[in-house]
């Protein structure tokens, strides 16, 4: 508890100072002059002051802990959130059983429910998802190594900027989709084309945040590095790539987010197993809980992908500040 | 001894074990501040010279630091005081003269420059051999008070405690030469006092030559055997601070000396007179306004 009265005409000064247990008590004597005695800064600042009248000017009470309207909330904002989400769902439920939406139009929740269970059980959306997700899980492999090599490259020589950097900033213009007609004709329609097309789409976003990163590395952590005399093999260990490595996470969760969207693409033209080949047979014959089990599916993997990328990002910056 | 000249760095002799060799200027010595003796040298300086943009921020500069001297270089902002001191620490080689430095030397800067990413005590032994960088590093931690603080991450310390991190890095390399760059401006009144004491210690314990750059006469009369003051782009003051230590801030014996110092930096100490803006000084140039320096006019 801290009590305070100021008066309507006082100038009032609060000092305060951390504990410094490690300044010992034999340098007392330089401390035990207030540096408020000091000759310059007594200088008597401004005109002299004219007295107002000795009045209490009007006063209101703050709000706190147990006043605040901000903070006695209903109910937590994440419930708030649940709770509009349940409600869309049950609306869309009622409309299915009234009628009101076709079934060939779009099944409703409990449909799409049993339906995946089915999927579920047959052991179909297991199989199906193993294979979509190795090809996912194939593209990054390769796509992730490759962005980052060719960002080292780039990041690490004057040479190196300028062979890769400005290949790649034209390329990057190049929409990855584009290319799949070349990528048939390269190599067929089986699963080198799927992967390849993640592959490039993943090591983009990996080689442009990440190579910026370094660009916009700190120069005075380069200094510093100089100062101290690090090796340059130490230089790159100690600063460049600890300092790139905020920048190559937010490529990483780009290139996740892109990996899925490219699968989706690849899964849809010619696909002989993998979510996208469910939901493309299941278009055939109207079978639209087929495909909701589908996207549901896609935006479980989207998220779980992206949850693993932050949980990644949380344990690796750890070390920022106002993490 | 190293030679850091524009073109080439050379070692030509140990640090402090044979007086160092006069090294033969590449361009004409201006004039040495005092006779040349062959007393031992930590730094020696000579005609350094640096230009940024055609405007001369240092002009035939010239040095001397002893090994285990305190020395204070004082200026206005923007007179060239930082640009001479990392001509010195090796961060800057667009100078013309001749500079001559310890090989081991360290550098605290105004702000601590931790690496965010590495915890304290890797700060603290950045670059060192891992055999005996984490023994060296508690203890250079411990001299400062902080090697509780030794696993933490640099964003869990005050700013007082980063700059002492800073130091605890810049003492465990063994310097001959320290060179503090403002290190005590960012801090807040209370803690540079505290700052003020244990730099102190650390110099009676490991004795190196240090030049301490501040615009803070009192901190300068306070810690210093020797202030200068950096006008002009030249030394156009050199005193020694006689009295004995540990002084005080506003010691009595300083009075006049605190005065020489600040009307030498343009400053009016009393209330009543006017700003210093308003002093006619010709050979203090304001660097806000080039215009008025003959050299930068078209």
């Amino acid at each position: 508890m801290t009590d305070l009265d100021v008066s309507g005409t006082t100038f009032g000064v609060i000092v305060g100072s951390e504990p410094a247990p490690w300044a010992g008590p034999d340098e007392a004597p330089l401390e035990s002059r207030p540096a408020g005695t000091d000759s310059a800064t007594a200088a008597i600042v401004g005109p002299t002051r004219v007295a107002p009248p000795l009045m209490t000017p009007p006063l209101m009470t703050l709000p706190n802990r147990a006043t605040s309207r901000t903070r006695s909330r209903r109910l937590p904002r994440s419930l708030e959130r649940l709770a509009g989400v349940v409600a869309l769902f049950l609306a869309w439920e009622l409309a299915s059983r009234a009628g009101w939406i076709s079934p060939d139009i779009l099944a409703g929740p409990s449909t799409v429910l049993t339906a995946g269970a089915d999927l579920v059980r047959s052991g179909v959306l297991i199989e199906s998802l193993w294979a979509s997700l190795q090809r996912v899980l194939w593209g990054m492999a390769i796509g992730i190594p490759l962005g980052t090599a060719l960002a080292l490259a780039s990041g690490l020589s004057r040479l190196g900027d300028n062979l890769v950097d400005a290949n790649i900033q034209m390329l990057r213009f190049v929409p990855i989709i584009a290319l799949q007609p070349l990528l048939v004709v390269w190599l067929g329609v089986g699963e080198t084309v799927k992967v390849s097309l993640i592959v490039l789409g993943v090591a983009f976003p990996i080689y442009v945040n990440t190579s910026s990163a370094m660009k916009s590395l700190d120069p005075r952590y380069l200094e510093l590095a100089e100062v101290v005399g690090l090796k340059r093999f130490q230089l790159i260990r100690r600063v460049v790539l600890p300092g790139a490595l905020a920048g190559f996470l937010v490529g990483l969760r780009l290139a996740t987010a892109i990996a899925w969207l490219l699968l989706v693409f690849a899964e849809q033209i010619n696909a002989t197993s993998g979510i996208g080949y469910l939901m493309t047979r299941a278009q055939l014959f109207f079978q639209t809980d087929l495909i909701v089990v589908g996207l549901i599916t896609y935006a479980a993997l989207g998220l779980l992908s992206d949850g693993l990328v932050r949980t990644l990002e949380r344990v690796l910056l750890r070390w920022q500040p106002g993490r | 001894m190293i030679a850091v000249t524009p073109t080439a760095t050379t070692q030509t002799v140990p640090p402090q074990t044979v007086p160092p060799q006069t090294v033969p200027p590449q361009t004409p010595i201006s004039q040495a501040t005092r006779p040349r003796s062959a007393r031992p040298l930590a730094v020696s300086a000579r005609g350094v010279t640096r230009t940024f943009g055609g405007r001369e921020v240092l002009r035939g500069l010239d040095l001397d630091l002893g090994p285990g001297e305190f020395v204070a270089l004082l200026g206005r902002s923007g007179s060239g005081k930082s640009t001479f001191l990392r001509a010195l620490a090796g961060l800057d080689d667009g100078f013309d003269g001749v500079i001559e430095v310890p090989v081991q030397r360290s550098v605290v800067f105004q702000d601590a420059r931790l690496l965010p990413w590495a915890t304290v005590i890797d700060n603290v032994v950045l670059g060192l051999p891992p055999l005996e960088a984490p023994l060296a590093g508690l203890a250079a931690l411990a001299e400062v008070g902080l090697e509780d603080h030794a696993r933490d991450w640099p964003k869990t310390l005050s700013g007082g405690e980063a700059q002492r991190v800073a130091l605890a890095r810049a003492l465990v390399r063994s310097p001959d030469l320290l060179l503090l760059d403002e290190p005590f401006g960012a801090l807040d009144a209370l803690t540079r006092i505290r700052m003020h004491v244990l730099v102190q210690r650390l110099w009676n314990r490991h004795q190196p030559a240090v030049l301490l750059v501040t615009h803070d006469v009192d901190e300068a009369l306070l810690l210093a055997d020797r202030v200068l003051v950096l006008t002009d782009g030249t030394i156009s003051l050199d005193v020694a601070v006689d009295a004995d230590r540990p002084r005080r801030v506003g010691d009595p014996r300083l009075v006049d000396l605190r005065s020489q110092l600040l009307s030498e930096l343009g400053v009016d100490e009393t209330a009543e007179g006017r700003s210093p803006a308003d002093l006619p000084h010709p050979q203090l140039p304001n660097e806000h306004l080039p215009n008025q320096q003959g050299d930068t006019q078209p």
